[in-house]
């Protein structure tokens, strides 16, 4: 409603921002077993468009949609599409490109996979804050609730649960971007999870006694299965960033991740990626 | 009677101008590469040669998320219209010593002018879009002039006589005043001369975000 009433006062800014990203993930389904781990590349494209609203006392709104699709080079079922509706409130701390500023978001969205089995409703509910520092150094963080509500799978082993991917959790992100140049600038970041993690592996009775949720998961082949399990992942990330012009940009990135899984079903994944970034 | 004075301003005004002097300037990089914006400022030795006329408006424009231009000398007492040319609003803001003022976020050309009545650097920002930089040159005299792509500028309709000439650019690495030299223009041939200064590599915030950022993944 007040987004409605501001929108007779003011006049929006539209963005627009497509992204593609050539991905490789030496651990897809997150294994802890050296022969279940599975590697694969995928190439990932986004279109989003953002109503952005300005309101005065450094209020904004952003509502808008994300549309995305994941296309993997082996295991197709995990290709994906989805869809997602976002809302933002964004306050800036004081006046200029240095004010601090926080942002509350939610989002729901759809993904749906080669393998339906894996479709998901996605909520978020996000926190976020950030400051720059200078021209050259940007300071943000970022706290993210995530539910994702999966169909559960209809067969149910020895009375556990079959809803693997149905998952919770919370997430802490924060990080530094430093710009090197006007062109080049490269960025740390470090991650901090807690919640349901889902790790595809060949059948063990170590990793099921310790999971909420069992369920097939032929993506990995036939006698792979999904275990749904709490566990804690703390991972870093660094980026680097070259500007072809103003509205374009081109990255790559390194991500290391590492989870602590209930009763020490531990994984670690490698993710590296190329990304193509235009705002309009 | 209103006639016969504007003829004879007109001869008055006309005899001045076949007077007039002329200063040609280069600006290049120490690379030797042409700079562009670069603002070069002659003050007049002699005061009688420091001409100070009403200035007219001028204006820096908002297009496509950015201040065109993005270097805009003035002469002092200078009044700026801020029009918005984007189909968004913005809220052009400075916090600079020689001019701070805030104009509330607004569209179209509804922004009040802006007066300049202090000599000095004024560095604008819009709060809604953090990459959008442009800067203001508030000239104490009234020659100044800005360099163009092939880093060259011409300064007409100047008084003969020697002139203290200097440069600023936004990325320059040393003080303007260290760039000042005496040059003498004269009515018979134009002068010129050019300067060699070093930029700093310039960052500003940027427009996209990717990889190293915060929104990412």
């Amino acid at each position: 409603m007040v987004f409605c009433a501001a929108s007779h006062t003011a006049r929006g800014d539209w963005t627009i921002a497509t992204s593609a990203a050539l991905s490789h993930d030496n651990n897809v389904g997150s294994a802890q077993d050296l022969a279940s781990v599975v590697a694969d590349s995928n190439v990932a494209v986004s279109a989003s468009l953002l109503q952005q609203l300005s309101i005065g006392g450094g209020f904004s709104f952003a509502a808008g949609g994300d549309l995305s699709g994941q296309v993997y080079e082996h295991l197709s079922g995990l290709n994906n599409a989805s869809l997602d509706g976002v809302l933002f409130l964004k306050k800036k701390w004081g006046v200029g490109a240095f004010a601090p500023w926080t942002r509350a978001g939610i989002s729901i969205g759809r993904a749906n996979y080669d393998d339906g089995y894996r479709d998901a409703t996605l909520y978020r509910a996000s926190l976020e804050a950030g400051k720059r520092l200078n021209e050259r150094w940007n300071l943000w963080a970022k706290y993210q609730f995530e539910h994702n509500r999966a169909a559960p799978a209809a067969t149910e082993l020895y009375g556990v649960s079959g809803d693997v991917f149905s998952l919770r959790g919370r997430t802490f992100k924060s990080g530094v971007q430093f710009s090197v140049s006007d062109r080049v600038s490269l960025g740390v970041g470090s991650i901090l999870r807690h919640g349901d993690v889902v790790s595809t592996t060949q059948p063990g009775l170590y990793i099921f006694s310790y999971s909420k949720a069992v369920a097939p998961d032929p993506t990995f082949g036939p006698g792979a299965y999904a275990y749904r399990l709490d566990g804690t992942t703390f991972g870093a990330r660094l980026g680097a960033d070259y500007a072809l012009s103003a509205h374009n940009l081109i990255g790559c990135g390194f991500q290391r991740l590492e989870t602590h899984g209930q009763g020490s079903n531990n994984y670690g994944d490698s993710m590296s990626d190329l990304t193509w970034n235009y705002r309009f | 009677m209103m006639n016969k004075i504007t003829v004879i301003l007109g001869i008055a005004l006309a005899g001045v101008a076949a007077h007039a002097a002329e200063l040609h300037v280069a600006v290049k990089d120490h690379r030797g590469k042409n700079v562009a914006d670069a603002v070069v400022l002659a003050v007049a030795v002699d005061p009688r040669n420091a001409q100070h006329s009403h200035p007219p408006p001028d204006a820096v424009d908002q297009v496509d998320k950015q201040f065109v231009p993005y270097v805009k000398p003035i002469f002092v007492g200078s009044t700026v219209h801020f029009p918005n040319s984007d189909n968004i609003r913005h809220q052009v803001y400075s916090f600079s010593a020689a001019k701070k003022f805030e104009l509330p976020l607004y569209a179209g050309t509804n922004a009040p002018p802006v007066v300049f009545d202090k000599p000095g650097v004024v560095v604008l920002g819009c709060n809604i879009h953090d990459w959008m930089i442009g800067y203001i040159y508030v000239s104490e005299t009234p020659f100044f002039a800005k360099t163009g792509p092939l880093g060259t500028v011409a300064i007409t309709d100047m008084p003969p006589g020697e002139y203290s000439v200097r440069i600023w650019h936004p990325s320059m690495d040393r003080a303007e005043e260290t760039t000042t030299r005496q040059i003498n223009v004269s009515a018979e041939a134009a002068a010129s001369a050019e300067w060699q200064i070093g930029l700093k590599p310039s960052i500003h915030v940027p427009r996209v975000s990717g990889a190293a950022s915060a929104s990412y993944p």
